[in-house]
């Protein structure tokens, strides 16, 4: 665990990631204690510059105050981001699993199932199923995590598939254990390292899709989210670049922390990194 | 003696701080002397491979020779630049590796491979690069020489693997061949191969050769001289008859005496009325190929009859490939075996199902072959010894007291027991291995090459323990060996196979005093440094 650390903060880049991010959360957590009214209230003139008095970050097209938005947006897409990777990893993990441990007609199975699910264009198939399951925060959640979950599922396969002929694997074979309690206890903390740096990765991606989904109108209308403010502003982006610009720096702080953080993982979890 | 090719004067090699000692090598003096074989033998950690790096200028990240000379042609092969090492590489001093599968690019094809070197070299055409590395490869002995420069590592026998490595590195003649325990991953008859024809080149080519190994029966082979290494000093050197006949340091003395003569002096046990396990004409076939490609089956195991008694060890002996691994899974069921059946204590369990073999799981158990993948890499000592007993059901805290005395019984501390295993060395973990399995009191122990990735000191010292165990515990064991030695030491019975079926067994004594089949022969015959050694 300390060399973890050590390595992980060797790297300044994983550092300035996990800055960026916690200080994220710290923002989404108290946005409702600082912002009592909510993000929804007018509180002057539309299309202020940032600086007008008691803008910060200027009103945008209906007066709202920025700052409030982009705090209250920031409770939406981490909202989104880790409950669709917690999904997603769950459906993923399961099959991998199963897949990787079981191999033959099983793993042929579920591999054709995840391949469906990879041949087609993952955000048509998510537009689809948000339309159809009215948009909502959960469609949202459940909309990603049915795109995304394939890619967790291929990389806990192969660790399986490789972790399963190993001879500690077959000595808890020949212990006696069960099948349950090998892949719980013996595979699965070892295959940890690349499903960790590859759903921090992930939660990058699906904040990044949430707001996509929101820019097009396909989000939750009652929340607002960094997406849905670019997409109500895009009529004011020639007169007003706050208006957009902001909560896209936003979204992109937020994924680039995301990828610095599961950049610094890899390396902190590689056993050949370490020293 | 001969003149010197390489003098290494006090050579230094300082170690990262934090590891376990200051210096790898600690003022080493050596003569690589013209047209000879020099042997430096030594247990991992000795400081030999590094000793051997210094020479290439290929001493690992973070290490780095502190002090000393390397001297080759006059010049100081330590204060050479980068550029002039690279050229002296592989023209004047060349290398091969203990796994040769590594050190080959699996992607290239053998050809390419080797012509590389050669072009880079000498700056010729392809044509006639290939047209020389078609010779080298005949030069090692190995046939069909064309189709081989097409093919990749994969398709090839670890004995042919390392004579491409062998005739990569004689590709352009190199005045020394530094061999890093170039037989250490093959079996004991291809071993004897590779020696042979290391041993031939040398001589044919007038070369120096620079050997590296744990294994004093090796050198006995080999070496014109020997220089044995201990916590990176040179303890002794001299001739090899000299050394051999007239060690003067103890460390040598117990160095020799842990190399099995291949003497069988195990008594057969009595027969036991009624065995405690008979297998009788057992297979196993694998099926290769699939949907589109032909399917074919290969007879891993074909017809294997043997039984076991308790307190008896039995040896399943054969090459890589014979199928005595598969034999093994098959028994402890860790593999379906495909015909045949197998008795244990009265029941068929070829064909039993999980719910039925789960209770007798436990009374069959399984030493491995390799120390590092044996164990999960993320679990406590501790909670591996007693992973067993808790599959079943039994409490923490009887099982962990039974844990503790189980690691006095094969010599560890069981106040390690909260340690990872990268904290032990190999020996210790398949003494952590045989404890894990031994914590299921066990009836039948199944031990698949326990000793082969081990140094011969710490193989003798694990044979000892495992042979202990069998008498304290009176266990049925099934001890699977490619080293006719190692079985004459443990085995009172052997069985040896072949391509998947039984050439002869019999009591180890009669075997090794007359075998019947031309296979036991050249397996005894394999065995390193056998006439010289017995006659010390």
């Amino acid at each position: 665990m300390r060399d973890f650390l050590r390595v992980f903060f060797s790297r300044p880049i994983s550092l300035i990631g996990l800055v960026i991010f916690a200080a994220i959360v710290v923002i989404a957590l108290l946005a409702p204690f600082l912002f009592v009214r909510g993000p929804f209230t007018i509180v002057g003139m539309p299309l202020l510059p940032p600086g007008a008095p008691g803008l910060l970050a200027g009103s945008d097209v209906l007066g709202r105050d920025m700052v409030v938005g982009l705090a209250y947006g920031a409770r939406i897409s981490l909202l989104v981001g880790i409950t669709s990777t917690l999904c997603a990893l769950g459906i993923g993990m399961l099959l991998g699993a199963v897949a990787g441990y079981y191999g033959g007609w099983l793993d042929d199975l579920l591999m054709r199932v995840t391949e469906f699910f990879q041949i087609i264009p993952s955000f048509v198939l998510l537009m689809v199923l948000v339309a159809f399951l009215q948009p909502s925060l959960s469609s949202t959640v459940i909309g990603i995590a049915l795109v995304t979950w394939p890619q967790v599922a291929r990389v806990v396969r192969g660790e399986f598939l490789s972790l399963r002929s190993r001879e500690f694997v077959q000595a808890a074979r020949t212990l006696g254990m069960g099948d349950a309690r090998i892949i719980v206890t013996q595979i699965l903390p070892n295959a940890l390292p690349p499903i960790i740096v590859v759903s921090s990765m992930m939660v990058g991606s699906a904040i990044l899709t949430e707001s996509a989904l929101s820019f097009l109108g396909l989000g939750d209308p009652n929340l607002l989210s960094w997406g849905s403010m670019i997409g109500g502003s895009r009529s004011a982006m020639w007169v007003a670049w706050w208006t957009t610009v902001l909560p896209g720096v936003a979204i992109m702080l937020t994924v680039l922390a995301l990828n610095f953080i599961g950049d610094g993982l890899n390396d902190a979890l590689n056993p050949r990194r370490r020293r | 003696m001969a003149e010197a090719l390489i003098s290494i004067r006090d050579l230094t090699v300082a170690l990262p701080p934090g590891a376990d000692r200051a210096h790898a090598v600690d003022g080493v003096s050596l003569d690589i002397p013209r047209n000879e074989i020099l042997c430096i033998v030594g247990e991992s950690g000795s400081g030999k491979s590094l000793t051997a790096h210094a020479v290439m200028g290929l001493l690992p990240r973070g290490v780095t020779a502190s002090g000393g000379q390397i001297l080759f042609g006059g010049a100081d092969l330590l204060r050479q630049r980068p550029e002039a090492m690279r050229k002296l590489r592989g023209r004047d001093i060349a290398m091969i590796f203990q796994d040769p599968m590594a050190a080959l690019n699996p992607v290239v094809n053998i050809g390419q491979q080797i012509t590389e070197q050669i072009r880079a070299h000498r700056g010729i055409g392809e044509k006639e690069a290939l047209q020389q590395a078609a010779g080298l490869l005949a030069e090692m002995g190995l046939k069909d020489t064309k189709s081989l420069l097409k093919s990749f590592p994969h398709q090839l026998s670890g004995g042919q693997r390392q004579r491409v490595m062998i005739a990569m590195a004689l590709s352009l003649s190199p005045k020394l061949l530094v061999a890093d325990e170039p037989t250490t991953a093959l079996d004991v008859t291809t071993q004897a191969q590779i020696l042979k024809l290391i041993k031939r080149i040398q001589s044919e080519r007038e070369m120096s050769v620079l050997f590296i190994t744990h294994d004093f029966g090796v050198v006995a082979d080999m070496a014109d001289r020997v220089a044995v290494m201990r916590q990176g000093r040179v303890v002794e050197s001299g001739t090899t008859t000299e050394v051999l006949s007239n060690p003067t340091h103890s460390y040598t003395r117990a160095l020799i005496a842990a190399v099995p003569t291949g003497e069988c002096d195990l008594p057969p046990p009595p027969p036991d009325a009624v065995p405690l396990m008979a297998v009788t004409r057992l297979s196993k076939r694998f099926r290769r190929g699939g949907f589109f490609s032909g399917a074919s089956a290969i007879a891993a195991v074909d017809n294997v009859s043997l039984t076991l008694s308790r307190g008896e060890t039995l040896g399943i002996v054969g090459e890589s490939g014979s199928g005595k691994s598969t034999l093994a899974r098959c028994v402890i069921r860790l593999l379906d075996p495909d015909e045949g059946e197998i008795l244990f204590d009265g029941a068929d369990i070829a064909r039993m199902g999980a719910r039925g073999l789960r209770p007798l799981r436990r009374r069959i158990q399984m030493v491995f072959q390799d120390p590092f993948s044996s164990l999960n890499p993320r679990e406590t000592v501790g909670d591996i010894i007693i992973a067993g007993p808790r599959a079943y059901g039994e409490d923490m805290r009887e099982a962990s007291r039974r844990a503790a005395d189980i690691m006095r019984l094969v010599g560890l501390n069981p106040e390690t027991m909260k340690r990872f295993p990268h904290e032990f060395s190999g020996g210790q973990r398949q003494r952590i291995g045989l404890a894990r399995a031994l914590m299921l009191k066990p009836d039948v122990l199944i031990a698949d090459e326990p000793v082969s990735a081990l140094d011969v000191t710490v193989q003798a010292q694990v044979l000892k323990l495992l042979d202990d165990v069998r008498q304290q515990m009176n266990l049925a064991m099934l001890f699977i060996t490619h080293d006719m030695r190692v079985a004459a030491q443990v085995c009172h019975r052997v069985m040896v196979m072949r391509h998947g079926q039984v050439v002869e067994s019999g009591p180890t004594r009669e075997i090794f005093a007359a075998p019947s089949s031309d296979y036991t022969r050249a397996l005894l015959a394999a065995i390193p440094g056998r006439g010289l050694l017995a006659a010390v």
